[in-house]
């Protein structure tokens, strides 16, 4: 009996253990990798003199943006060059990066970093110039045509010092994705009506956002679109997730004209207009699913494309998802707008945060530049259409040509939908507002995050952790030399003036 | 006389070099292996001591500059981030691993009643123990999802809908408890194991005696086994101390220190500023300081060790 007792105790944990040891589904370019999008041939190259069996090691975050290696892996042997990826987790890139690089290991030729990182990589040495590179003949092997590439990469993402030291393969912008369904309803728009006096619409501002999110947040058994629901609905979600969740501020912050510090490093961070962006976010998780504290991009995608939440703000590439029925169950039920904006003196101001964005350039330490660099330039000019077309990557739209080709993004039901994305696309660009491009950026922007995200949680109040976040700015541009700081944040500063991002 | 002088002196020679070498020969044999050691323990802990009096900011690239004591002035008084995770860490240390040992005693005694199947079950026991942490965490983390985790739709079909559970990993309130629950979860079979080797070494007339003279189930667990059992469970103890201090993958995996920094550790902080913000100097600080709390803690455990075996034996 007492063998039998502890037999049951001993086995109720088993049962535990086991259940808890479940496995999971693969994920990374192999699982995005089957579907190689359809060669366009809008892009003309051509393959270089054969190297000679080199190996070219590409680093880059896991994930499905390492896929185009995996489309175009037949490519790869007709020039000499054999690939070996080395993926990092997302939030892993800089740090595996630069510690490599600080070692002096020359373990990557390849690497695939967030552009904020440039002036860190280029001014300490890591990276190989490629403008000798780029003026290589014949034109068809060397050429990416940067003249192609929009201003706000090219000149933010590309260059340190006037050097380019990078390609662009992801031009990264925000844009507000909702659901049409939803606002083209009746029954909806009249309930819209009676209760706030206005006509439901897509939000404009940062204001119409709560009230809105507050519409179309319902609970179990309530009706939405004269649909039952079986589940609880929610009016907006959030980049709430340690990480990036500042963006998700400076979206709301950024409309105010203000920008991360003045000419002399003081932060402007914490002003009243900051303060109530602030508000406005940690105000909107009221709308949100109770999880939302736990979403990066992947949960916030998943919240639309799922069918559990009407709008969300998100980077430029999952409208595509959206329209990709093995990835999403609203097909043909989203639509795209620019970022909501702030009323200022009678019009609405919209500023899209352009956070992350990929790069790739050449480790100064490769062994193999030349076929490094070709390779870089394989995917991030040769067979850009294809990858940014794609619903298989979460690479986006960054050079002219993407626009020109509509017909390209095959997921879109019509090419005059996929038209009518990239015109939604280049209204988000135009909204474009930069990360801050200085070295430093890892920890002037995980302290912003840390206090944004600490707002979020209820630890402090908006005011609180803005206040901490200027005084933790302060505290590491002295660290890391005042002076020397002033002078790149001016470099940085005219950088953005010449990408059209500041006047 | 001189001769045999010379005969001593001639036959001590050979005798004074035999001592000379067998004084020499174990110090040969034992060199390698100091320097090895002080390739791999020594030079690094005294590289890191001379690193704590640097400001060394490897996102500038300007060279070290020696800044005496203010690496450890800053730690210990200009950055509550440190004591937050510290805090946070402390918790999971006192919580998650006194759950550990009351949880996996638990198990140890009545798997020490199993009489057939014994290692079957400890085999399939120690499973969670041989994942990786950060596979650990990727489970929790699909477990724990508010929305599609299994743990949430048990409750509520359980529940007939009447308990929704938290948004474990995002909830402010519950966050580092799933955390700890994480840890609770892989290592309370380690305190099982620990435990029950302790167990199986016990010698059985103690109890047969405490059985004759009439003592309950209980009062021989209370009087005798546990007692005896108390060095053992010390030991285990502090390992697990020891392992959670250092506590990273998990939190890596499940909540990035977040919502806020509510599950910052310490070792995850450390991270942050070695290998993301490359502060050389200053992680070194904090390295240093955290190894003075252990050797603290891990001396003060290992003093009552041996009290408690000391009892114990007599």
């Amino acid at each position: 009996m007492r063998n039998a007792r502890a037999l049951g105790a001993v086995v109720t944990a088993l049962v535990l253990a086991l259940t808890a040891g479940t496995g999971s589904a693969p994920t990374g370019p192999a699982a995005a990798a089957m579907q190689a999008p359809k060669e366009q041939h809008a892009i003309t190259w051509e393959y270089p003199p054969k190297f000679s069996n080199v190996t070219i090691n590409v680093v880059g975050d896991a994930g499905h943006n390492l896929a185009p290696y995996e489309f175009w892996k037949d490519h790869f042997p007709k020039a000499g060059i054999t690939i070996k990826i080395i993926e990092v987790p997302f939030e892993g890139v800089y740090e595996k990066e630069k510690t490599e690089f600080v070692a002096g290991s020359g373990a990557f030729d390849v690497v695939t970093f967030y552009p904020a990182y440039i002036g860190d990589f280029a001014a300490n040495g890591y990276l190989e110039p490629l403008d000798e590179y780029m003026k290589k003949q014949p034109d068809g092997v060397w050429n990416p045509h940067q003249e192609d590439v929009l201003p706000p990469f090219r000149e933010l993402y590309n260059k340190w010092a006037g050097k380019t030291y990078a390609l662009t393969i992801d031009g990264d912008a925000h844009m507000m994705i909702y659901r049409k369904d939803l606002f083209a309803n009746p029954a909806e728009q009249a309930a819209f009506k009676a209760k706030y006096g206005k006509a439901l619409r897509p939000p404009q501002t940062w204001g119409d956002w709560l009230q809105v999110g507050a519409f179309f947040t319902r609970k179990k058994g309530q009706t939405l679109a004269g649909q039952t629901l079986d589940r609880d609905f929610y009016g907006s979600a959030e980049f709430a997730k340690r990480g990036f969740s500042f963006a998700w501020f400076v979206d709301r912050w950024a409309a105010s004209g203000e920008l991360y510090f003045d000419d002399t490093m003081k932060p402007q961070i914490n002003t009243p207009a900051a303060v109530a962006a602030l508000q406005n976010f940690v105000d909107s998780l009221k709308n949100a699913p109770p999880d939302v504290r736990g979403y990066g991009y992947d949960e916030l995608r998943d919240a639309l494309l799922n069918g559990n939440v009407a709008m969300v703000v998100q980077w430029t590439d999952v409208p595509k998802k959206g329209a990709d029925p093995s990835q999403s169950k609203v097909v043909g039920k989203l639509d795209y707008g620019r970022v909501p904006g702030l009323a200022i003196g009678g019009t609405v101001v919209h500023r899209a945060m352009m956070p992350v964005g990929r790069v790739v350039a050449v480790a100064a330490s490769s062994k193999n530049k030349p076929a490094a660099y070709w390779v870089a330039k394989h995917v991030a000019y040769d067979m850009s259409l294809e990858d940014v077309s794609t619903a298989f990557t979460g690479l986006d739209v960054n050079r002219g040509v993407h626009f020109k080709h509509p017909e390209a993004y095959s997921d879109f039901k019509t090419t005059a939908e996929a038209a009518s994305y990239l015109d939604r696309v280049k209204e988000a660009l135009a909204d474009g507002y930069p990360e801050i491009f200085i070295p430093g950026a890892a920890q002037y922007e995980d302290a912003l995050d840390l206090h944004v995200n600490k707002a979020l949680a209820g630890q402090e109040t908006p005011k609180q952790a803005l206040d901490a976040v200027a005084k933790e700015w302060t505290a590491i541009t002295d660290r890391l030399g005042r002076q020397k700081q002033i002078e790149l944040w001016h470099q940085a500063l005219n950088s953005y003036k010449i990408a059209g991002l500041v006047k | 006389m001189a001769l045999r002088l010379g005969g001593e002196v001639a036959g001590a020679r050979p005798r004074a070099e035999t001592v000379r070498w067998s004084r020499r020969t174990p110090v040969l044999m034992v060199l390698p292996a100091v320097v090895v050691l002080a390739a791999i323990t020594l030079f690094p802990l005294l590289f890191t001591l001379r690193l704590t009096v640097l400001s060394w900011e490897l996102t500038t690239g300007f060279p070290p500059q020696f800044i005496g004591l203010q690496n450890f002035a800053r730690v210990l008084t200009q950055d509550p981030r440190f004591w937050n995770a510290m805090a946070n860490t402390g918790m999971l240390v006192a919580v998650g691993v006194g759950l550990q040992a009351v949880i996996g005693t638990g198990l140890a005694l009545e798997l020490n009643r199993l009489r057939g199947g014994r290692a079957l079950v400890l085999s399939l026991l120690l499973i969670p123990v041989m994942i990786a942490p950060v596979i650990a965490g990727f489970q929790f983390r699909m477990i724990l999802n508010d929305q599609y985790g299994p743990l949430n739709y048990l409750l509520d079909a359980l529940t007939f809908g009447r308990v929704r559970g938290f948004a474990w990993l995002a909830d402010p309130r519950v966050a580092l408890w799933a955390v700890m629950a994480t840890d609770v979860w892989q290592w309370t079979p380690f305190m099982t194991l620990v435990v029950l080797a302790g167990l199986q070494s016990l010698p059985g007339q103690l109890l047969e005696a405490a059985e004759v003279d009439g003592a309950t189930g209980l009062q021989a667990l209370r009087r005798v086994t546990l007692p005896l059992l108390l060095p053992v469970i010390v030991i285990g103890v502090l390992v697990r101390f020891m392992d959670t201090f250092k506590l990273f993958d998990i939190v890596y995996q499940l909540t990035g220190g977040g919502p806020g920094n509510v599950t910052e550790t310490i070792a995850y902080y450390t991270y942050l500023e070695g290998f993301k913000f490359f502060s050389l100097g200053y992680t070194a600080a904090m390295s240093f300081v955290q190894l003075v709390v252990i050797t603290i803690v891990a001396q003060v455990f290992l003093h009552y060790q041996k009290r408690v075996r000391g009892g114990a034996v007599a």
